[in-house]
């Protein structure tokens, strides 16, 4: 099965190296979401633009600022240190998401019957579609990644921020990339055609990144908000990663959350791992 | 495959089993196939197809060709009735049945992005065929479908034909026992027609490939399968070798087209011995006769002696063409509207690539 696994992963991922078309804008956007969302969304540049014609003495304005930046932001440095997790996380689902649109053609073009019709364990064409959307998902995160560390004013990584903060980092971003690919491998496998899967894929995209903290703190959400976006994978996948990138060492308080973020995106890629690979079983059965 | 709880007696029985059944490489015993319920696509159908025979199916479109192919090739399941191929039964052992066949799908399904040998690699490798057997094979397949000289050339550069000949080798770089070609010509011209046929045959003729395969070329049967079995919608309606079907249809036709004349012949060409019917559109006879070569100097004698001179004259044998409209009612060149859409959509699929 691991084998079968591979082959076709590889044959996936080998398409997709190939094919520029599909690489570049995946790179373009990486670059949009980090400067546009970094530049636009920045609510610290409120207070450093000046609150023009107010009376309220700089001082306080900047005292304002800081407690702000310390509550909303955790303390982050710069609104990119604070949103790059955020936006990995949305990388993360856009390309789950969306990444399904080639296991649709597959189906279309009829490579999934002659997938069918050979000797593979129904398990390794699911995994194969968990695995090549993972990886293609996991090497936008890490250039997206490299891209904020680059730009000016972009992510600045506490001083003592080492490599295994940086693998816990990953490690975060990996457990949602393989459940979330999990589920929308099995969407993908069990829909007919590009048209209902861009519907479906719509339909939840936008609800679990509005209804996890990725791009505001959940501490400004309504109550109800608030329960949602706290048992959210990607809220826990984000929290998570942004301990590390915001802090590095982590504190003894600080260090259980994040064992307690990884635990539940564990439980959450072992669940979603099992119904994602029943739906998809039954969706590869004979007609 | 491993069946769990199955008593141990079990797997000998079925191995007698094989042995009994060896020579018939595909049994179908009342085959039917209902979609949701409804839909009867395939309605009872049997028959069997023996080791290194080729077998066709010829249809129209729509006539229940593919759906059963789909269900030999473990891709759709059994409404009622059973079916083994290579002496798994289809429903109970699908693992075995995908260990013993090759598939040549109608569609196109190597990938555009890679070159033709990694296209036949892939293959390999998915069917447990791997290194230097796999490299071998693959070779081999490449010379034997002339595509030695693209092996390394991305399936994006190849024409359809080319295409073409990629998918039957990429359905037999394992060694199937059994090969299933879906409409193996389809959209292709004549000269490349041809060639597939030539290798299908040099498969069956010099490996004793048995192959099972969907046609609506009657051409195609004609040339490439020892026994036919023509299906509409979803009924065996006849099966034999081409030639005794053509034989059940009663022989040659003649078509004689006289001079504009007041007489009418058409009594006259019933009378001649052996003559079994004569049809008559405006100056055109058609006469049904099992021999042209016995009968022709008395007709062409009689229609001279009548005073009427003969326009033109020729004579057909028998074609599976006639075959099919003599049992199912209607030409297969009714179908030729329906053809060039599934060419249409056919094109929209490679453009969606």
């Amino acid at each position: 099965m691991i084998t079968e696994t591979l082959v076709l992963s590889a044959r996936a991922l080998k398409k997709w190296i190939r094919n520029p078309a599909a690489v570049v804008p995946g790179l373009v956007t990486s670059i949009f979401y980090i400067v546009l969302f970094g530049s636009s969304f920045n609510p610290t540049s409120l207070f450093t633009s000046g609150l023009v014609g107010s009376s309220i003495p700089p001082a306080i304005i900047a005292q304002i600022q800081a407690t702000i930046t310390q509550q909303a932001f955790g303390g982050a440095p710069t609104y990119i240190t604070y949103l790059t997790a955020g936006v990995i996380c949305l990388i993360l689902v856009f390309n789950m998401a969306f990444g399904g649109i080639d296991l649709v053609l597959d189906r279309q073009l009829g490579f999934l019957n002659t997938l069918l019709t050979a000797p593979i364990p129904r398990a390794a064409i699911f995994l194969s579609g968990v695995v090549q959307n993972l990886v293609k998902a996991m090497f936008l995160a890490l250039l997206t990644f490299l891209i904020a560390l680059a730009i000016p004013n972009g992510l600045e990584l506490p001083s003592g921020f080492g490599v295994v903060d940086f693998v816990g980092v990953f490690l975060a971003f990996a457990l949602l990339g393989l459940g979330l690919s999990s589920v929308f491998t099995a969407i993908a496998l069990s829909v007919r055609s590009i048209d209902s899967l861009v519907a479906i894929v719509n339909f939840l995209t936008l609800p679990l990144i509005f209804m996890s903290n990725a791009l505001f703190p959940s501490t400004s959400f309504p109550e109800w908000l608030r329960a949602i976006a706290d048992v959210n994978p990607i809220s826990k996948a984000n929290e998570a990663a942004r301990l590390l990138i915001v802090n590095g060492t982590l504190s003894s308080s600080q260090l259980s959350t994040f064992t307690g973020d990884i635990l539940y995106l564990l439980g959450f890629v072992v669940v979603f791992g099992l119904i994602g690979y029943l739906a998809a079983r039954k969706a590869l059965s004979a007609e | 495959m491993i069946t769990r709880g199955e008593p141990p007696f079990y797997s000998l029985a079925r191995s007698l089993c094989q042995l009994v059944n060896m020579t018939k490489m595909i049994e179908a015993e009342n085959l039917t196939k209902v979609y949701k319920g409804k839909v009867k696509a395939v309605d009872h159908i049997s028959f069997s197809v023996e080791e290194g025979e080729v077998f066709g199916f010829l249809g129209p479109n729509g006539a229940g060709k593919t759906t059963t192919i789909k269900m030999l090739n473990t891709l759709a399941t059994i409404t009622e009735g059973r079916a083994s191929v290579a002496g798994h039964d289809v429903s109970r052992d699908p693992g075995g049945v995908r260990d013993s066949i090759g598939v040549v799908p109608q569609e196109l399904t190597a990938d555009d992005e890679l070159k033709g040998i990694e296209n036949l690699m892939l293959a390999a490798r998915l069917h447990h065929v791997s290194g230097s057997a796999a490299r071998q094979r693959a070779e081999e397949l490449l010379k034997l479908v002339d595509l030695e000289q693209a092996a390394q050339r991305k399936v994006r550069t190849y024409s359809g034909g080319m295409r073409r000949r990629l998918q039957l080798a990429m359905g037999l770089v394992h060694m199937p026992k059994v090969l299933f070609l879906d409409e193996p010509t389809l959209g292709l011209d004549i000269q490349t027609r041809e060639k597939m046929w030539d290798y299908i045959g040099k498969l069956n003729r010099e490996r004793g490939l048995t192959v099972f395969m969907t046609t609506h070329y009657l051409e195609e049967a004609d040339s490439l399968c020892r026994r036919v079995a023509i299906i509409d919608k979803g009924v065996i309606k006849i099966s034999g070798s081409p030639a005794e079907l053509k034989q059940r249809v009663g022989g040659d036709v003649l078509t004689l087209e006289l001079a504009e004349s007041s007489i009418d012949l058409t009594d006259f060409f019933r009378g001649v011995q052996d003559v079994s019917e004569v049809t008559k559109t405006g100056q055109v006879y058609r006469i049904k006769l099992p021999r042209t070569e016995k009968a022709l100097p008395i007709i062409v004698e009689g229609v001279l002696k009548k005073g009427t001179q003969i326009k033109e004259i020729s004579f057909t044998k028998p074609t599976l063409d006639q075959v099919f409209l003599e049992v199912t009612g209607k030409s297969m060149r009714d179908e030729d509207a329906s053809e060039s859409d599934s060419m249409v959509q056919n094109f929209m699929m490679e453009r969606a690539r």
